[in-house]
């Protein structure tokens, strides 16, 4: 099992972001190729790749505030 | 003004309308792939206008083409529609296929003579001498309050004047085949999206817009409209953001017995007129349903399509349009004048109570 | 003016400029013939062979063969409202441009352009019916050109009038800033139709307006095709060395009037204007300078007639466009909506 994280988008200690789309449901298969989601943090936005294959899981819900670092998905 | 391409295009026999399978992109990042893969493949495409280069696009179609392709082939313009609109047309005359963003569709006034007096004109005037292969970009729609100037659709007014297709996208899937065909038209294309359906994290979340793309190249035909939801009682004819309205409205009617059909007209010209009439042949009722102003506009066009092939079709029939006013600012006004869910579901409920 | 880039003329090229002239003045007297011999005693600007507005170039002569004559056929020109005698010093086949202005099925557009919309691909010649706006597309040739690694380039003329458009202004920018190879080529004629000059333009040179864009800007004073030769020459090869635009603004001399049927009562100095006439005096320079006999220049004359001649008699035979296939050209693929 692998965790998928919000990316450190900055250096601020304890910056949050925002969790903008999923692009995978839970259960579904993922690679390292599949863009699973898109990130926001001060008006700019990441896009997410797991880095691992496997079925993910979601950890949190589109348009939650997560800070950077943090788990937001499971790859198993 | 030259026969041969000057690029490297090799075969483009793409695949029509695959299964969509199962990666899902947002209709931006669908469209950045369909400009992405037809720049990989053909060195003559290019994608000019202002900000698509480090900035993307401010409403994310260019996001990403830079790094892979470049500033000499994602190119940012000084503030000068006119010129660099006119720059493309000049290119796509000598053997180019510019991809170019005007970015605001509200700006047409001030570069409109190059629009529809050259790109649109020149391969009529030269009696089909000259070609214009040039896709002409633009982000449309309103509903977040950017006032009378940045919040209009306007593609009844591109539509009226000969010599361009219209292309307006409602979903991701379509978005990558009809920009990739756009690219590969030998005419001139306005690719009209609106910027709801774009899955922009900074405007109010659609679920619509991120939907199923193949990862391979395919096109989606210019001029075919799509039956986006079957149903026997109403025919919805609508195009880009109104078509998620209208598919919404028609799933929660469905629990009262409605059964609503939804046309996604995907493009104005061609109009696919056969794909209205068939629908409203089988149920008699129409509702237009569109972004663009009510009068002297598409919406009529489309009634006018079923009458002059039967007018006894049509028991009833309404449109949802923005009545003929500047779109306002205000929340409370502007939520009034746009074609809403609400506006719509009164529609439909009117139309099949008759 | 230095002008070391600009080959010497020799006299069999001053023969050529001045055949070049000659053949323009041929062609518009012809194609004004034409257009009035069915359109009296009361005009119809509707009636006749050749309707609709006509706008010509006499008087105009210079401009076009000193440019033109440092361009080949892989060079582009777009050109305005009046453009046949660009179109002409390009080397633009007169037979199929004719047929063009006439109407016809063998014009270059199959009678759907009409004589301000004339594309003759293999020429790379365009033109517009819109001021100012013939310039961006030219950038957009010049872009491809660039692009294209060769040293092509992009003659856009225009006029005095135009240069108070936005496009101009926007074009001469983009073009400078991208260091496009194109030649801007302002035709001075003294009048916006019925607006002299001094009317509508706050500044008494446009090269002034090159200056305000980075670009090298010249004025040449005395409608010379000499003198327009040596500006061409210098900005043509700026431009195929990588040098970027230029423009050139040439004080001309409209002959006529702004279109056919133009009374010209705006115009005081309406009687003296054939005293300026460019060709009689250019005639008259290369006759005493020895570099030209009388038989010489007859012998022009008549092969100018000749060729505009056989072009007007191809015009005239040549089918109108058939009726049915009014919905033509709008599109590629055949579809119109």
């Amino acid at each position: 099992m692998t965790d998928v994280r919000f990316p450190h988008m900055t250096t601020a200690e304890g910056a949050t972001g925002v969790l903008v789309t999923w692009f995978v449901d839970s259960g579904d298969e993922v690679t390292p190729k599949t863009l699973i989601a898109e990130v926001a943090m001060d008006k700019v936005d990441a896009e997410v790749y797991p880095e691992t294959s496997g079925t993910i899981s979601l950890l949190v819900e589109e348009g939650a505030e997560v800070p950077q670092g943090s788990v937001i998905a499971q790859v198993n | 003004m030259t026969t041969a391409p000057t690029g490297t295009k090799q075969s483009t026999t793409l695949a029509v309308e695959p299964e969509p399978g199962r990666r899902k992109l947002s209709t931006a990042k669908a469209m950045q792939e369909a400009i992405s893969q037809r720049m990989t493949r053909d060195e003559s495409v290019f994608v000019m206008g202002e900000d698509v280069g480090p900035y993307g696009g401010i409403f994310s179609s260019t996001t990403g083409l830079i790094d892979r392709f470049g500033p000499e082939r994602v190119i940012d313009t000084p503030i000068s529609e006119t010129a660099f609109i006119g720059l493309g047309i000049g290119a796509a005359v000598e053997g180019m296929r510019p991809v170019v963003e005007l970015m605001f569709a509200d700006f047409f006034g001030v570069c409109m003579d190059q629009i529809y007096n050259h790109m649109a004109k020149i391969h009529f005037e030269s009696g089909g001498n000259v070609k214009v292969p040039m896709v002409l970009m633009t982000a449309t729609g309103g509903g977040y309050s950017d006032g009378a100037q940045h919040s209009q659709c306007l593609w009844g007014t591109f539509a009226h004047l000969p010599g361009m297709k219209v292309v307006v996208p409602s979903n991701p899937y379509d978005a990558k085949g009809l920009m990739a065909a756009a690219i590969d038209s030998d005419d001139p294309v306005v690719f009209m999206f609106h910027k709801g359906i774009m899955g922009l994290g900074w405007m109010a979340k659609n679920n619509r817009a991120i939907g199923a793309v193949p990862e391979e190249e395919y096109i989606v035909p210019i001029g075919k409209a799509r039956v986006a939801r079957e149903g026997t009682d109403v025919t919805i004819v609508t195009l880009s953001l109104s078509v998620h309205h209208s598919l919404d409205v028609a799933e929660k009617l469905e629990a009262e017995g409605i059964s609503v059909e939804v046309i996604d007209l995907r493009s104005l010209v061609p109009l696919d007129r056969d794909a209205i009439v068939r629908s409203v042949t089988k149920t008699g009722r129409l509702v237009v349903v569109d972004e663009d102003y009510q009068s002297f506009g598409l919406s009529g066009e489309v009634i006018a399509v079923v009458a002059e092939h039967d007018a006894s079709l049509l028991t009833s029939v309404s449109r949802v349009c923005v009545p003929d006013v500047p779109i306002p600012y205000a929340r409370e006004l502007e939520s009034i004048v746009l074609p809403t869910p609400a506006r719509i579901e009164a529609a439909v409920r009117e139309a099949v109570a008759r | 003016m230095t002008l070391s880039t600009t080959p010497e003329l020799t006299e069999e090229s001053r023969r050529s400029l001045l055949n070049t002239m000659v053949l323009i003045r041929t062609y518009e007297e012809a194609i004004r013939r034409e257009y009035y011999a069915d359109k009296m005693p009361a005009f119809d600007i509707g009636a006749g062979l050749v309707p609709g507005e006509m706008h010509l170039s006499a008087g105009q002569e210079p401009v076009a063969a000193g440019i033109c004559a440092h361009l080949t056929a892989d060079d582009a020109l777009t050109a305005t409202h009046r453009p046949h005698h660009v179109a002409i010093a390009k080397g633009v086949a007169l037979r199929p441009m004719t047929a063009e202005i006439f109407g016809r099925e063998d014009g270059f557009g199959h009678g759907r352009g009409g004589h301000m919309h004339l594309f003759d691909p293999s020429n790379h010649f365009s033109c517009s019916g819109i001021i100012a706006e013939g310039l961006p597309p030219a950038l957009g040739q010049a872009f491809a050109f660039k692009r294209q690694g060769n040293n092509r380039v992009v003659v856009a003329v225009t006029g005095e009038g135009a240069a108070n458009q936005g496009a101009f202004h926007e074009s001469l920018n983009l073009a400078a800033l991208w260091k496009l190879p194109v030649i801007f080529v302002v035709e001075d004629n003294d009048w916006g139709i019925s607006v002299p000059r001094a009317g509508s333009t706050s500044v008494t040179s446009n090269a002034v307006r090159a200056a305000a864009y980075g670009m090298p800007g010249v004025r040449v004073e005395d409608n010379s095709v000499e003198a327009v030769y040596a500006a061409g020459g210098e900005a043509v090869a700026r431009a195929r060395a990588g040098g970027g635009p230029s423009l050139i603004e040439v004080h001309t001399l409209r002959l006529w009037g702004h279109f056919e049927g133009d009374a010209e009562g705006y115009r005081p100095e309406l009687k003296s204007v054939p005293d300026h006439d460019p060709i009689p005096r250019y005639r008259d320079e290369l006759l005493q300078a020895g570099g030209l006999s009388a038989e010489q220049f007859q012998t022009m004359q008549d092969r100018a007639v000749e060729q505009v001649e056989d072009a007007i008699q191809f015009a005239k035979a040549s089918p109108a466009p058939n009726p049915s296939e009014h919905l033509n050209y709008v599109f590629s693929e055949g579809v119109n909506s």
